[in-house]
């Protein structure tokens, strides 16, 4: 892996003119964080906080009013950039008149992709999506949760390095959100960046490995999440079939110990995710039957 | 994983391409040809339209029907071209903005000069595909109309006892204003007006915030294109305001005519095919010189513009 960091951005402001002779909004105040090659980041903050403006200046569609971004050492303003960067835009949308097949073609077309190489990426992709019943079905009758994983498909169409994505469970069920959940962990096994920006900041949670917190257009934390959300001073133990003994016996180890108190106790819950996937799971009634093949996959998409 | 290190070429061919097919079928899919069928109608019924003047029993200008036919046809092929020229150009990158398509295009490796020029010849593409149709029945309907007068000319001369080398001289003189080459190129000038009409349409779109906006622009840019040199002859060369106005009348005028396109090359060349004048090589080559001049100004500018938006 090279030292070159996957995204750099350093100093980022940006600002709109809001109005012809108005005062100018700062949409991003000096915003700097570098992901390293492999990382899983996080970009989390409430709406309207710079997240969006921060990925669009990363991409090259929004030009920094200063400070600078770059892509493997690359200025994203640049072309060559993109080599190595798939995209999903938030809601994404496509060309209704192109079949889920021809859309993943089209995008694979413009990354340089031809003949062969390119037709097995198509079977590849349509397989990692679970969409192959679905492949020449026009996206125009295609369900938001299946446009979304054409849009994770085209993302990652050439195999890049790099793959930001923005709100990439928005308007997917609970089902489908953990998959992408996988999908990420996914990638980040297979070495592949991923810069992600999403309100769920459960799913954040379980996936990242550094996450900034934006508002008001500033990074007002960044770090390693360990660092971040851990509290240590407390130390938490869960226990498989303790016996009332057992945990009489902790409590009075407790008891008896100078400087330490025993905060809390009871039986951990599950998420009620857990317990929606474990009961639509049981009965099968995910939409369209279809599940992204995460085992299949590690063995096809691997290069 | 992918080839980090690969440089994308400044404009490739090859990614024009690509855009450009699919345009065409964005456009194929949007059922556009669907036109094409009233407009065969037209023709055809154009076919058996006859002028309050025409007496089959004097034929007296037989040349006269088949040139009325061809305006006929020729101008709704110019209208219809232009009008989908703009209307087309003008829903395409809106449309890929507002659907946020745009940002899946751009995120790739595509130079946004790459993303113009493919939507301008996919435009192109279904224009010409769309005139070619027409001209194949422009063609067909004409020589069954001139074969018709012909036919009947041919007896009414000779009952007329008209000298045979006469009545050979008047049947090709009427033949002349067929299906000949000439009137191909009538096609031709139609077809590159609506190429630099579209051209316009992208230059506006560019910059416009809404497709009613900038099917409006492109209309009025159209008009005055069309209208401009009648303007300027009737200001400056036939007398008019011209001593009036003097310098700010001419610098205004050469202001509109550098802003502006001027179509009465494109005009003239379509109506001399009409007539069957005579076209030269010149004329041509002047046509097709002016077309690419304008091609490339509207692309250069649109380029310039796009490359700095912001999405």
């Amino acid at each position: 892996m090279s030292d070159v960091p996957a995204v750099e951005v350093k100093g980022l402001v940006k600002e709109f003119q809001t109005s012809f002779r108005g005062p100018k909004l700062r949409a991003v105040d000096d915003v700097s964080l570098t992901i390293e090659p492999g990382e899983v980041y996080g970009l989390i903050g409430p709406n309207g906080s710079g997240k969006s403006t921060t990925m669009k200046a990363l991409l090259g569609l929004l030009k920094p009013t200063q400070g600078r971004c770059s892509i493997f050492g690359k200025d994203s303003l640049k072309v060559d950039s993109r080599n190595d960067v798939g995209f999903l835009p938030e809601n994404p949308y496509f060309y209704k008149h192109l079949s889920g097949a021809e859309t993943i073609k089209f995008y694979g077309k413009l990354c340089g992709m031809r003949g062969a190489k390119l037709k097995q990426r198509v079977e590849e992709m349509l397989e990692l999506v679970g969409l192959e019943d679905a492949r020449n079905r026009r996206l125009g009758g295609y369900s938001k949760g299946m446009l979304q994983r054409i849009g994770l498909a085209q993302a990652l169409v050439q195999d890049p390095r790099l793959v930001i994505l923005d709100e990439p469970t928005a308007g997917v069920d609970p089902v489908g959100s953990r998959e992408i959940r996988d999908l990420i962990i996914e990638l980040k096994n297979r070495g592949i960046t991923v810069f992600l920006c999403s309100h769920l900041l459960e799913q954040v949670q379980e996936v990242c490995d550094k996450v900034g917190i934006i508002n008001g257009g500033k990074m007002v934390r960044e770090g390693r999440l360990d660092d971040l959300i851990s509290v240590q001073s407390r130390t938490e133990m869960v226990l498989e079939n303790a016996s009332p003994e057992l945990l009489d016996h902790i409590r009075t180890l407790v008891d008896v110990t100078h400087g330490v108190d025993l905060i809390s106790e009871g039986h951990p819950r599950t998420t009620l995710e857990s317990l929606f996937l474990k009961e639509t799971r049981q009965k099968g009634t995910h939409e369209h039957g279809k599940v992204l093949k995460t085992k299949k996959r590690r063995n096809r998409v691997s290069k | 994983m992918s080839a980090s290190s690969s440089k994308t070429s400044f404009f490739s061919p090859r990614r024009v391409i690509i855009i450009a097919q699919s345009t065409i079928t964005q456009l194929v899919r949007m059922k556009v040809f669907y036109f094409l069928l009233p407009i065969a109608v037209l023709f055809v019924g154009i076919q058996f339209f006859e002028a309050p003047w025409y007496s089959a029993a004097e034929i007296s200008q037989p040349e006269q029907e088949l040139i009325m036919h061809k305006n006929l046809c020729l101008g709704t092929m110019m209208l219809f071209s232009s009008l989908f020229a703009i209307v087309s150009t003008a829903l395409l990158i809106p449309r890929d903005i507002e659907d946020r398509t745009l940002y899946t295009i751009l995120c790739k490796p595509v130079p946004r000069l790459d993303y113009l020029v493919g939507k301008l010849i996919g435009v192109m593409a279904v224009i010409a595909i769309a005139m070619l149709v027409m001209d194949l029945i422009l063609v067909i309907t004409l020589h069954f109309r001139t074969e018709s007068l012909l036919g009947l000319l041919e007896t009414l001369l000779i009952e007329k006892k008209w000298p045979d080398h006469l009545i050979e001289k008047k049947l090709s003189e009427v033949a002349s204003h067929g299906p000949t080459m000439t009137l191909q190129f009538a096609v031709l000038a139609y077809f590159l007006k609506a190429s630099v009409v579209a051209a316009i349409a992208l230059l506006i779109s560019t910059f416009s915030t809404s497709t009613l906006f900038t099917i409006a622009s492109s209309a009025m840019i159209w008009i005055i294109g069309a209208a401009q040199s009648i303007a300027r002859d009737g200001l400056f060369d036939r007398g008019g305001l011209a001593e009036d106005s003097g310098a700010i009348g001419k610098v205004i005028a050469t202001l509109v005519s550098l802003v502006f396109p001027d179509f009465q090359l494109f005009d003239s060349v379509a109506n001399a095919a009409t007539r069957a004048a005579a076209i030269t090589q010149t004329d041509l080559l002047n046509l097709c010189g002016l077309s690419f001049f304008y091609l490339a100004i509207y692309v250069v500018l649109s380029w310039f513009i796009f490359s700095d938006k912001e999405f």
